[in-house]
């Protein structure tokens, strides 16, 4: 499996406002890579750029070691789905499903035949008829869905496709969004600012800010190894405790713990710690803590807790291990990992 | 101002709903001060146009008001005006959407409100103070005409003149234009900036975006501008009144020298036959509108 | 520069449509500007539209018939929409349609009516120009009032109002008017602007106003028929510049942007 897209030091400025600042990212076929970051980051105008709907300032973009840089958008191949209200509203379902193959000046009989085979995988066969403004939101972007793999697409493009969503359709979209694009092997490229959308369906996931590219990893590693400060609090919750580093060594809540990336100077750090990592031990005779809150979630419950410089710290626990917890109580707070991540930030 | 989507509306008004048994419990109250002033001041003079056509000066009924419309001058006279307002229509109204089109893409805002007051208060220009201004540029001595000569081009001796049909169709065009891009406008800011992305995606040239997806979408709007445009040249009296010196029969003059007296007495009911003539075209008119409304109504989100 | 390339197509369109938007207006003050025959320029034209006797008179009845207008728009407008909005909605259907008549109906034809049969309390007065000008304008300022209700949550203020006490005056002239004023002003400005301008019905319905006055005094002198044509076209100008002023003070920067 070669690699299919390759995007080379892109570059988009507006006026003096920088979009995006030296962009490369490569995908191999059939991978789906996520772009995630706030709005603004650039994620957007990335995607658009490949797409050809924008131009790079420079850069260069390859599409199976053929260069695409200079090709307009209509001639790229690559199937795109966008935020909402990107339907033709004057055509039928089917019509809007057939309609790049009708710009491709297929047979009438073979556009309705493979419009019919993608609404099937799309789970809409009985909509045929209708128009986009008689389909809920979610139906809307099924079709727009096959719309876009109709075209039989050598990238798929996918910008912010579930955003306007309700969370319970948001969530079975994206799972079946996953499933279409692993059995069709269809190279995608995901943008959203939703991380746990991100980090559910992605192969890989670039988190980008500011027009840069922080980082890109699997989502495993990018939440355990997240490489920059803005990654390490982008992705998931993350307590930043104020600490010193002497000796490959931080003190935090009063214990000693060796930190996982030893590239950084003697002096003021930042100790990351995840939630999850943080362990609250009602019965001890040591306290350095007072719960502030607890919140049930399920399986696990969220409590937080103020410690001895004032600020306050997440922990995230089972929540049969965390029942006995009031607001109020004395506990301490241990970490639970032997490595902590820090930062000179 | 979307004056095309009211249009819309009237296409889709279908049967009466169905009334309950108890009108008086069910009647809109509210609404009594509107009905009221709209059939006294709207529906008592149409509904007075439409009896008097059948009179004769004695009050008897009589259907030679209606025939004379089928004779000259009043048969020259109705299809000049429908002619004026036809090609009124068409004149002013592709320039209108190329201007809004090019607003529309050069995109500021203040450009878009500056275009908008300027508009607003054009399109209500008409009238003896828009036939002078034509006059102090396109006159035989006016300022245009005299710096096309000096150019070496006299409009004059090329056969031109503000007072003909195509002159008063150039004058016109000053307040149609205008409307054309008050009632378009909004047609276009409707267009998705995702459906241009999305068809050139899938494939499509800029034109087979217009072919496929634009033109279709704004077709309903177009044409009730479209409409609009024909209604406002076809019915325009004030400007046709200032430039023409009788060499043009247009209906709305006709009515209006009639409504002078200026007329022998035995035509007395025939302006009113002339204006009914002219309520039936208006609403004929607004036949194509309806069919390809009823086509656009199924896709159209109310 | 890059961009002005980037929209030559649509600079060169807007050029054109400029140049021909202001070739007559240029022209005509040029011409209104001559004094007399010669080639010398003065402002005599314009004195010259003030000594007429019937200039402030006409001006007079004009905006008498347009403050008329005004009120009863105000009056029978302001309601009706409020209604429609509130309760009302499946009227609505019924009001677009009708409120469109007025635009499709030539005007000649309903001034030949109107010289037949109008209610007798106005009939034969010269604010019967009034209440037909609330007929004509009224395809403009419903569609004014009404794209502006669509945008307020109407039923939420005014159930938010009544909760706390107001009585209905209280809350059409506290809530309901003052959310909406930018609206209102719309609509006026359309009952203003054609009340200043109409000719139809005044000329057919055989009443002195300005426009009539304007078209019967242009025959006497040209020049001062001009600078009368130009005078008018830059009083509606400044006319709408205010209004749009006003039109911007309440409501289109923070409300509007959510």
């Amino acid at each position: 499996m070669g690699n299919s897209l390759k995007i080379e030091g892109l570059s988009r400025n507006f006026g003096s406002v920088i979009a995006l600042d030296d962009f490369s990212l490569t995908i191999k076929k059939g991978e789906l890579v996520s772009l995630l970051g706030p709005s603004g980051c650039g994620k957007t105008t990335a995607l658009r750029i490949v797409a050809g709907l924008e131009r790079a300032s420079s850069g260069e973009i390859t599409l199976n070691d053929k260069k695409i840089t200079d090709v307009p958008a209509h001639k790229r191949n690559m199937g795109m789905v966008f935020q909402s209200y990107s339907l033709f509203p004057h055509l039928t379902i089917e019509e809007n499903v057939a309609f790049g193959l009708q710009m491709r000046r297929e047979p009438k009989e073979k556009r309705i035949g493979k419009a019919g085979e993608l609404l099937e995988l799309v789970g809409l066969t009985t909509q045929h008829k209708r128009f986009p403004h008689q389909l809920s939101g979610g139906q809307q972007q099924r079709v727009a869905l096959a719309r876009a793999l109709a075209i039989q697409p050598e990238v798929l493009l996918l910008d912010e496709p579930l955003s306007a969503l309700d969370a319970q359709v948001r969530q079975n979209l994206r799972e079946e969004i996953r499933r279409l694009q692993v059995e069709l092997n269809t190279t995608t490229l995901f943008v959203t600012h939703d991380q746990e959308e991100a980090m559910a369906i992605s192969d890989r996931v670039g988190v980008m800010s500011h027009g840069k590219l922080e980082q890109i990893d699997t989502p495993d590693e990018l939440y355990n190894r997240p490489a920059t400060l803005f990654v390490a609090s982008f992705i998931g919750a993350m307590n930043r405790i104020p600490t010193q580093l002497k000796d490959g060594e931080v003190e935090v809540l009063g214990e000693k713990h060796s930190v996982k990336n030893h590239n950084e100077k003697d002096g003021n750090v930042t100790a990351l710690i995840r939630p999850e990592s943080i362990e609250l031990l009602h019965d001890s005779t040591y306290h350095n803590a007072v719960v502030v809150t607890r919140s049930f979630l399920g399986a696990s419950s969220r409590i937080t807790v103020r410690i001895g410089d004032g600020s306050i710290l997440q922990s995230l626990m089972p929540s049969s291990d965390s029942m006995e917890l009031h607001p109020g109580d004395l506990v301490q707070a241990v970490i639970t990992d032997k490595k902590v991540l820090i930062t000179n930030a | 101002m979307t004056t095309t989507t009211v249009l819309q509306d009237v296409a889709k008004v279908g049967s009466p709903r169905k009334r309950g048994a108890n009108l008086w419990s069910t009647f809109p109250w509210p609404l009594l001060p509107f009905f009221l002033f709209l059939a006294l001041f709207f529906f008592l003079p149409i509904g007075a146009v439409f009896i008097n056509s059948f009179k004769n000066n004695d009050g008897a009924f009589t259907f030679e008001n209606i025939q004379a419309l089928f004779h000259d001058p009043y048969r020259m006279a109705f299809l000049n005006s429908i002619k004026l307002g036809f090609y009124s229509a068409l004149t002013a109204s592709i320039p209108g959407v190329l201007l809004a089109l090019a607003i529309e893409k050069k995109g500021g805002k203040n450009l878009k409100k500056f275009i908008a007051s300027v508009s607003g208060v054009l399109a209500n220009t008409g009238g003896v103070p828009l036939a002078f201004m034509f006059l102090a540029a396109f006159g035989p001595s006016g300022l245009a005409t005299n710096l096309f000569k000096s150019l070496g081009l006299d409009l004059y001796s090329l056969g031109f003149t503000l007072f003909s049909f195509n002159g008063l169709l150039i004058v016109y065009s000053y307040f149609q234009i205008p409307i054309m891009i008050i009632v378009f406008t909004p047609a276009l800011t409707a267009l998705r900036r995702e459906w241009r992305d999305a068809s050139s995606n899938l494939g499509s040239t800029p034109l087979g975006y217009w072919r496929h997806v634009g033109l279709p979408i704004l077709a309903p709007s177009f044409i009730a501008s479209f409409l609009l445009l024909f209604a406002s040249a076809f019915s325009a009296f004030g400007t046709a009144r200032a430039m023409t010196v009788g060499n043009i029969a247009l209906v709305p003059l006709q009515i209006g020298s009639l409504l002078d007296g200026n007329v022998t007495i035995d035509k007395a009911n025939l302006g009113y036959s002339l204006a009914l003539g002219m309520i039936v075209i208006s609403l004929l008119a607004m036949i194509p509108y309806i069919l390809l409304q009823k086509r656009a109504s199924r896709w159209q989100v109310r | 520069m890059m961009n002005f390339r980037k929209n030559l197509d649509a600079n060169i369109a807007l050029a054109i449509a400029a140049i021909f938007l202001f070739l007559p207006l240029i022209a005509a003050t040029e011409f209104s500007l001559r004094d007399g025959g010669t080639e010398k320029h003065s402002l005599i034209s314009y004195r010259w539209i003030l000594d007429q006797s019937g200039f402030s008179e006409n001006l007079g009845i004009t905006m008498r018939v347009m403050a008329l207008a005004v009120i009863l728009t105000l009056v029978l407008m302001v309601p009706t929409v409020t209604w429609l909005h509130l309760g009302g909605e499946k009227y609505k259907r019924l009001i677009d349609v009708l409120t469109m008549l007025p635009l499709i109906i030539p005007v000649v034809a309903l001034a030949t009516g109107a010289q037949l049969a109008l209610p007798g309390f106005v009939h034969g007065t010269v604010y019967e120009l009034s209440f037909l000008y609330v007929v004509v304008s009224m395809p403009y300022t419903y569609r004014a009032l009404d794209i502006g209700m669509s945008a307020r949550p109407l039923a939420t203020l005014v159930a938010a109002a009544r909760n706390l006490g107001a009585s209905w005056i209280n809350v059409m002239l506290r809530v309901i008017v003052p959310s909406i004023l930018p609206s209102i002003f719309a609509a006026l400005f359309m009952t203003i602007t054609l009340s200043l301008g109409e000719f139809t019905l005044a000329q057919l319905l055989h009443w002195n106003t300005f426009p009539t006055w304007i078209t019967n005094i242009s025959q006497q002198n040209i020049l001062g028929a001009t600078a009368l044509a130009v005078g008018s076209l830059f009083f509606a100008w400044v006319l709408l510049y205010i209004f749009t002023f006003l039109d911007r003070q309440p409501t289109q920067s923070a409300v509007n942007e959510e």
